[in-house]
């Protein structure tokens, strides 16, 4: 018998004897194909068929049109620079942070600060920028007197996103920098290399497949921002994600809004694939094995750790500066012309946006939980048992979060609308959405918790004469609890602050805070957008405090911070 | 270990009792929905000032009007809301040849003027809304300029790159602006077009919503811009320096409009809320409120204030509501493809 039959067979074998296990991944698969893979295929169809035939000519005719062949060059070129920008950036962060032998209370200051942007609503950014450097911005105008400043364009996209998304390259290379043992640097030096020489020898080599994974990440990110190019690309610059917004919304053109996601999806799967086949690879082999001996780390002249930190310390500022005008803006009557401080953008935010934050409320909390138990048990199926379909699921749970919003949002509007499952309008899809993306930080959390789990004591347990399930939740649950809690975390977090899914999935009964900024900013409330966004801010604060706090208190040897669960 | 899990459990279920309360609190009793156009702080204090006169509860979420059109169609086969409130009309026209909307004729039918409604009864106007040029008195001064009172003034060099208006994809003030020139041009399109393109040169952000540009005119972000005088005056009543001024060659206004949507789940909730919408009852309210749309019913006073604006008006056309719906989207996406990228 060929092996592939062979190994189905045992495949199938060992699910049916084990009942819980087979009627999981049964359960998980209905939810899987419903969730995410019927809603892509429907973007598909919509992108590939005409009256029944399949067809290019819906790609053809709105490539055809000027302004998308040019949000979709201009959507590549963004992206690569974010990348290129953001993994320099957080490298230089990191290295900084780890190799430069800052005291804790420095490079706690500097998390603190970096983190600011990742969990913020959108649009943050884009009004902070506004403030400062628009026209009449305070220091474009007011402190250096530029009276034809433009802000609208590439320049302020690419320079908004970048501190947005650098701190996801920080993370991602704070971890590698942080594995390198700095023996292996010893080694060099003692054999009489310049610190520049083991830089570019040593140091650097080692951390590649971590720049490349940190700039796909950031290309990713940067490819599916849809908020802030709203605000700031201004018309000579659109980009896939918001043309695809328009098209939809302002046009009505459901068949282009996804004849546009589906080609923003080319670039972005291409991202998926590189990730997990190239770099994930590379990834792994590099930061195995345990810091040995301790020793002094060398890598960075003390002349050069003071500018190093000068420099990370300046851009700290302006993140924390441009937090302060976003609180500044909420107090006072009309930013840029009256600076009388009052409460009356939080009266509003707390009456007429009081159903706003009870919306978003109920479905972060309710998508919390489900998504954080989706992604404990998801994750534990994968990295815990063996079952047919073991690698297909673990693809398919990631696909929703790997792909820009925008596609998912489209393709939920499209999937849901009609019968069978006709949820448009309730406030279930927009929790299935978060549940069925953001659940999937949760799935990667707990594999990487349980790959360092020993096996024995799972084994032990069933070797006593346990059954699964009892091993399940005497042993295997006291140990994913710290899994649970970060995923808990990064589902509330990402669910209050998410919009370019959900946009399109809001309703008359439904609404959320980050649509509200978003409706309040067109609007030009701008001081009630601020005073939202402090408000979403303090929220999060709060639960990252909480759940560090749970933290603290399950935690587990090698366990992982919660900041480094919202990297990527 | 075990204390721990208590407090564990306990806080769960804490939020588990806390989240079902807030769902449970809402549950009013007679409610209508709708889609408004008119931004929330007109349509807020009007909504309650309709429940105060007769207890029915609007729960409403505020859209553009291309957004609202695309919701309202799109839930043709289930309709989410019971009214469509406010907008220009060519967005209800363009609903009409959809199919989403019931005719319903209110009690003021009769005595409002032919323009004010659709001889059926699809839509009656609420207000008229005539667009203006808005600028930065700063910027005019800094330039030497006149407050503009040609299209072809914004043409100056001076403006290029300082005009913010709005994007004809989401907007109905787009929209309108759109038909405007198009009057100006006796329909030529390609004339037009031609000063649409020669325009784009001056803009510095098309916006999302259409008063969009207001505020960057009124901080001086942006030199001029062209809106409806409702969101022009509203700059001006906020205190920002800005002038509004009219074309010599004249310029559209356009009907607000209301419009019972078919299929409705209260249709008699939403009906009286036409009824309301369309009476003095509701249009008396504008000045109070200082919303400066000009009434559509004949027995509501101009307020003076916009009155005397409005005497500055030597040219202004009401927009041929029948042509800007029935090409409202061929127009619009002829602007994207040819306007748009230049």
């Amino acid at each position: 018998m060929p092996a592939f039959f062979i190994k189905l067979k045992n495949g199938f074998y060992k699910l049916t004897k084990d009942p819980a296990v087979f009627a999981s991944v049964i359960i998980i698969w209905i939810f899987l194909i419903i969730f995410i893979l019927f809603p892509l295929a429907k973007i598909l169809i919509l992108t590939f068929e005409k009256s029944g035939h399949f067809t290019f000519s819906n790609i053809a005719e709105i490539l055809a049109k000027r302004n998308h062949i040019k949000a979709f060059w201009n959507s590549l070129l963004l992206a690569t620079l974010v990348g290129i920008s953001g993994t320099v950036l957080g490298f230089f962060f990191a290295f900084t942070s780890v190799r430069a032998n800052l005291s804790r209370g420095w490079s706690k200051f500097l998390d603190a600060a970096i983190i600011l942007p990742l969990i913020s609503p959108p649009f943050t950014m884009a009004i902070t920028i506004i403030f400062s450097f628009g026209r009449r911005g305070i220091i474009t105008y007011n402190l250096l007197g530029f009276t034809r400043f433009n802000i609208y364009g590439m320049h302020s996209v690419l320079f908004a996103e970048t501190i947005t998304f650098f701190p996801i390259a920080y993370l991602t290379l704070k971890a590698i920098l942080a594995g390198i043992d700095p023996t292996v640097e010893d080694m060099a030096f003692s054999l009489g290399s310049s610190r520049g020489r083991v830089f570019n020898t040593v140091t650097l080599p080692l951390t590649v497949p971590g720049l490349a994974n940190s700039f796909l990440l950031l290309f990713a990110a940067s490819l599916a921002d849809f908020a802030t190019p709203l605000i700031l690309a201004g018309n000579k610059f659109p980009v896939l994600p918001t043309e695809a917004f328009l098209q939809i919304t302002g046009l009505f053109d459901i068949r282009g809004g996804a004849v546009l996601s589906f080609i923003l999806l080319v670039p972005a799967f291409t991202v998926f694939v590189l990730q997990r086949y190239w770099v994930a690879q590379k990834y792994y082999v590099t930061i195995t094995g345990k810091s040995g001996a301790q020793t002094e780390i060398k890598s960075v002249a003390p002349w050069a750790r003071k500018i190093f930190l000068g420099i990370c310390l300046s851009i700290c500022l302006l993140i924390l500066y441009l937090y302060l005008l976003l609180f500044y803006a909420s107090i006072v009557k009309a930013f840029g012309a009256n600076y009388e401080i009052t409460l009356k953008h939080y009266v509003v935010v707390f009456t007429e946006g009081l159903k706003a934050i009870k919306d978003t409320l109920i479905i972060a909390i309710t998508g919390m939980f489900c998504g954080g138990f989706y992604g404990v048990i998801i994750g534990y199926l994968i990295s815990k048992k063996d079952f047919i379909s073991r690698s297909s699921m673990e693809i398919v749970s990631l696909l929703n979060y790997s792909l820009p919003g925008t596609i998912v949002g489209i393709a939920y509007l499209l999937a849901f609308n009609n019968p069978p499952i006709a949820i448009t309008g309730t406030a279930l899809i927009i929790i299935a959405c978060y549940v069925f993306r953001y659940g999937a930080t949760s799935i990667r959390t707990t594999v990487a918790i349980l790959q360092q789990i020993d096996p024995s004591i799972e084994e032990a347990s069933a070797s006593l004469g346990a059954k699964s399930i009892t091993t399940f939740r005497r042993i295997t649950i006291p140990l994913v609890l710290p899994a649970l809690f970060n995923g808990l975390g990064v589902v509330f977090i990402r669910s209050m602050t998410a919009i370019s899914a959900t946009i399109f999935l809001v309703s008359i009964n439904w609404t959320l805070i980050t649509v509200r900024i978003l409706e309040k900013m067109t609007e030009l409330e701008l001081g009630v957008a601020a005073a939202f966004s402090v408000l979403v801010v303090t929220i999060v604060f709060i639960v990252i405090i909480f759940i560090n706090l749970f933290l603290r208190i399950f935690r587990q040897e090698g366990a992982a911070d919660l900041s480094n669960m919202l990297g990527g | 270990m075990k204390t721990k899990y208590k407090l564990l459990s306990f806080l769960l279920t804490l939020t588990l009792v806390f989240s079902l309360l807030l769902s449970i609190a809402y549950a009013a009793e007679q409610t209508l929905n709708a889609y408004s156009i008119w931004p929330e702080n007109w349509a807020r204090p009007m909504f309650e000032e309709f429940e105060k006169a007769t207890g029915i509860h609007v729960n409403f979420i505020r859209f553009s009007s291309g957004e609202a059109l695309a919701r309202v169609i799109a839930e043709k086969g289930n309709p989410k809301v019971d009214v469509l409130f406010g907008g220009p009309v060519a967005t209800h026209i363009a609903g009409i040849a959809e199919g989403v909307f019931e005719p319903y004729k209110p009690l003021a039918f009769d005595v409002l003027a032919d323009r004010f409604k659709d001889p059926d009864g699809y839509w009656v106007g609420i207000s008229d809304d005539p667009l203006v040029f808005m600028s930065n008195e700063d910027f005019l001064k800094e330039n030497n300029l006149n407050p503009p009172s040609s299209w072809y003034d914004l043409l100056d060099p001076a403006y290029e790159g300082l005009m913010q208006m709005a994007d004809a994809r989401t907007s109905g003030t787009a929209v309108t602006r759109i038909f405007s020139i198009l009057e100006v041009f006796d329909r030529d399109e390609e004339k037009a077009f031609d000063y649409m393109k020669k325009l784009n040169k001056s803009i510095q952000v098309y916006t999302k919503s259409g008063g969009g540009g207001t505020i960057p005119v009124g901080l001086g972000e942006a030199g001029a811009g062209i809106f409806f005088i409702v969101d022009a005056l509203k700059t001006q009543q906020e205190g920002y320096k800005v002038v509004v001024s009219f074309p010599k060659e004249g310029i559209g206004t356009s009907v607000e409009a209301i419009a019972l949507i078919k299929g409705a789940k209260n249709p008699e909730l939403g009906k009286k809320l036409i009824d309301w919408a369309s009476s003095p009852a509701m249009q008396n309210l504008l000045s109070k409120y200082k919303i400066n749309f000009v009434p559509a019913h004949p027995d509501v006073d101009v307020e003076p204030g916009l009155a005397k604006v409005l005497e500055g008006a030597a040219n202004v056309f009401p927009i041929d509501s029948k042509f800007a719906g029935e090409n409202r989207k061929r127009i619009v996406e002829k602007w994207v493809e040819e306007v748009l990228p230049q």
